[in-house]
């Protein structure tokens, strides 16, 4: 069993469709002073450095942790850049997670971010495809993601409606975040008369394109009172995956999660998600996204996410708050957006969440990933 | 003992795939002074905590992170630090008088003749290059050149947001013996196969040596048929950069008839309307070919098509 982590300060950059102020490190640099200062800390006071994004070629730059090093005044430490898709920042959490925990590092800054402004977006992501074998039809994530939510529609009654709940859920909650760009009331009405973009998914189930960074403190029992009485304690933390074109792959549930979500509720000591999570953080990169969460978190069984989403439960009032941040609806710098999710949870259960706090919140449940269902990650942190 | 395989590399025909896109980079407001001021024949550095100055302009020192006090205007002449010939050009890095760093640049003279220490002068382009360091054409050796001060930067121009780049990025992908007797298969005899799992029937497509759940070597090949079940599809209704064909159409995954694992193409639609009710996860759809000669890739499939009822 490793050390007690603790998230011990916070930071992250005003996220915009397009940030022609700052260059990629200067937006790191922005995350990083304000995670460090949130932690009462110099940069000098930094044992090892994690650099996530998402793939080189959303902005052009390879191996950019060479460039950020020297925005950030890390030179001489041990600095790791670690991408894994849309789930990045959540990844390069739990690498920084293990440093700590394993007795390496005392403290560890992870910075998270992408300039998706850059480059195209959804070309970048079809070179994921196959070469000899589907990327010349391959629509990024989107054309994808929408034909299996097409595909659940049928298994699991994940309507337009639903989707379009969570979609002006998220929409209408980010509106108090001061982090967020897209703040605009939308209905569920809004939502189902917007652009099919890749039917079912239309231009209101689709996040914003965004700049942004992130960056978390992470230190061990030992010397995490030092930045802040009360930490997020990391009760569990997994990231598992699955293979992309097997037989036997319906796609329908993500497994990844499941997995993931078995063993973190093992190590965090939940057994009633539903009852014992008081706030939820989810990547939602399209709305269809979040039911499925529901789903593969245990919040509610397959075939049920239309009707949680429906009773009003992740509502900001409801008994099971989900993104009251307004997730990646609000903003979504891809490779930040695991990281951002983790600050959002952090903040929930130090009660210092100044705009969207949840009266009360002890313990957060956090989900992350990349991929429609191939990687997924979820960690618990309580106070 | 240790034993080398009875293997060698075998020269074959590659895959040949590009990946090219624009780009619009954010230099920042260092780099973006600098780029602008390359019509104004001025060189900006900047200077940091201590008097250090670094040129061309930087938003953070490279010794310690620390953001620069000012932007100031750096001499044209400087040291030659090092030198190279790359394709009959020589490259060197010059240190600008006054500056903490040498940067790369054009050298415009004969190797023989380069020495490091040299004293070399800026030269302009004569022809507008634009917010571009290829303003300046390159350094000339000029051994009186005078040894310039950095000065302030008197009414800086403002610093650009966005600059238009663009890459493109030839690979030749090998096919493996997998991916190569389908291609094979696919040029010569217009017959999709894949191979069996390491239990079952039907076909792992595309073809590959381990079976993905029992992870156990895979079994004989077999051709699929040209018809097949979608699985899961979308309509394409947003025009995205790269794509190949005018939207809308129907984005399918489709499991060709003996095959246990999909295939990505198209389907053409008319109307995302009657796509909705038409296209489906289950409807049958066959294979169209692509007249003419076969290439032995995807594409000798054009589309799919719905087998009517």
């Amino acid at each position: 069993m490793g050390r007690e982590v603790g998230i011990v300060g916070v930071g992250q950059t005003h996220h915009a469709r397009r940030r022609t102020d700052v260059s990629q490190a200067g937006l790191v640099r922005e995350a990083v002073d304000r995670a460090l200062a949130d932690a009462k800390l110099s940069m000098e006071d930094i044992d090892t450095v994690v650099i996530a994004t998402g793939p080189v070629l959303f902005a052009a730059v390879n191996q950019p942790e060479k460039w950020v090093v020297d925005a950030i005044g890390a030179q001489g430490k041990s600095v790791v850049r670690l991408t894994s898709g849309g789930g990045a920042g959540f990844a390069g959490a739990l690498a920084g997670y293990y440093q700590v925990a394993g007795g390496y590092s005392d403290r560890t800054l992870v910075v998270a971010y992408d300039k998706l402004s850059e480059g195209q977006l959804q070309y970048s992501i079809s070179t994921l495809y196959d070469p000899f074998w589907g990327r010349e039809f391959a629509v990024g994530i989107m054309g994808f993601s929408a034909a299996y939510w097409r595909a659940r529609m049928d298994v699991l009654g994940h309507t337009e409606e639903a989707a379009a709940m969570v979609a002006a859920k998220n929409r209408n909650n980010a509106i108090k975040n001061p982090y967020a760009h897209q703040k605009k009331p939308v209905t569920v009405e809004d939502v189902l008369n917007s652009k099919p973009l890749c039917w079912p998914i239309k231009m209101l189930d689709v996040p914003p394109i965004s700049d942004g960074a992130a960056a978390i403190v992470l230190a061990s029992d030992k010397v995490a009172h030092h930045s802040n009485t009360r930490p997020a304690w990391i009760r569990g933390m997994a990231y598992c995956c699955e293979a992309d074109n097997a037989p036997e792959r319906s796609l329908m549930l993500s497994e990844p999660l499941a997995i993931a979500s078995k063993h973190v509720y093992r190590a965090a000591g939940i057994t009633n998600p539903r009852r014992q999570f008081d706030v939820v953080e989810v990547q939602e990169p399209y709305s269809c996204f979040e039911l499925n969460y529901y789903e593969s978190l245990g919040l509610c069984p397959p075939g049920q996410a239309a009707e949680l989403i429906a009773s009003g439960a992740t509502q900001v009032d409801g008994d099971i708050p989900v993104n009251p941040s307004g997730g990646c609806m609000g903003a979504n710098p891809i490779g930040a957006v695991g990281v951002i999710r983790l600050i959002e949870a952090a903040t929930q259960v130090m009660g210092r969440n100044e705009t969207h706090q949840i009266q009360g919140a002890k313990t957060a449940l956090v989900q992350s990933g990349g991929g429609w269902a191939n990687l997924r990650g979820c960690a618990v942190l309580s106070a | 003992m240790f034993y080398a395989p009875e293997t060698a590399p075998i020269d074959l025909p590659t895959f040949k795939s590009t990946i090219a896109m624009p780009y619009t980079l954010t230099p920042g407001r260092s780099a973006g002074t600098f780029l602008a001021e390359m019509p104004n024949r001025r060189i900006v550095g900047s200077r940091f905590a201590g008097g250090k100055v670094i040129a061309p302009a930087q938003d953070f020192s490279p010794v310690n992170g620390d953001e620069p006090e000012e932007l100031v205007q750096v001499p044209e002449n400087g040291e030659l630090t090092a030198f190279t010939r790359v394709d009959g050009v020589v490259i060197g890095l010059v240190r600008l008088d006054g500056c903490e760093n040498a940067f790369a640049h054009r050298i415009l003279a004969d190797l023989a003749d380069c020495k490091v220490g040299q004293r070399v002068a800026a030269q302009w382009a004569s022809e507008d290059a634009g917010t571009s360091i290829t303003a300046i054409e390159g350094f000339v050796l000029s051994p009186d050149a005078p040894v310039g001060e950095v000065k302030p930067l008197v009414g800086p121009a403002e610093p650009l947001g966005v600059i238009n780049y663009s890459m493109a990025l030839d690979y030749d992908h090998a096919y493996g013996p997998y991916y190569g007797r389908m291609f094979d298969e696919l040029k010569e005899n217009g017959v999709v196969m894949g191979v069996r799992g390491s239990n079952a029937d039907d076909a792992l497509l595309p073809p590959r040596e381990i079976d993905d759940i029992t992870h156990k070597r895979t079994g004989t090949w077999k051709a699929c048929a040209d018809t097949g079940t979608i699985r899961a599809c979308s309509l394409i209704n947003m025009e995205v950069y790269g794509q190949t064909r005018p939207v809308p159409y129907a984005y399918a995954e489709i499991v060709l008839d003996g095959a246990s694992t999909k295939m990505i193409h198209i389907i053409e639609i008319d109307d995302l309307e009657s796509a909705k009710q038409t296209i489906k996860p289950g409807t049958r759809v066959r294979a169209i070919w692509t007249k003419g000669e076969r290439k032995g890739a995807v594409s000798d499939i054009e589309r799919f098509e719905v087998i009517e009822a």
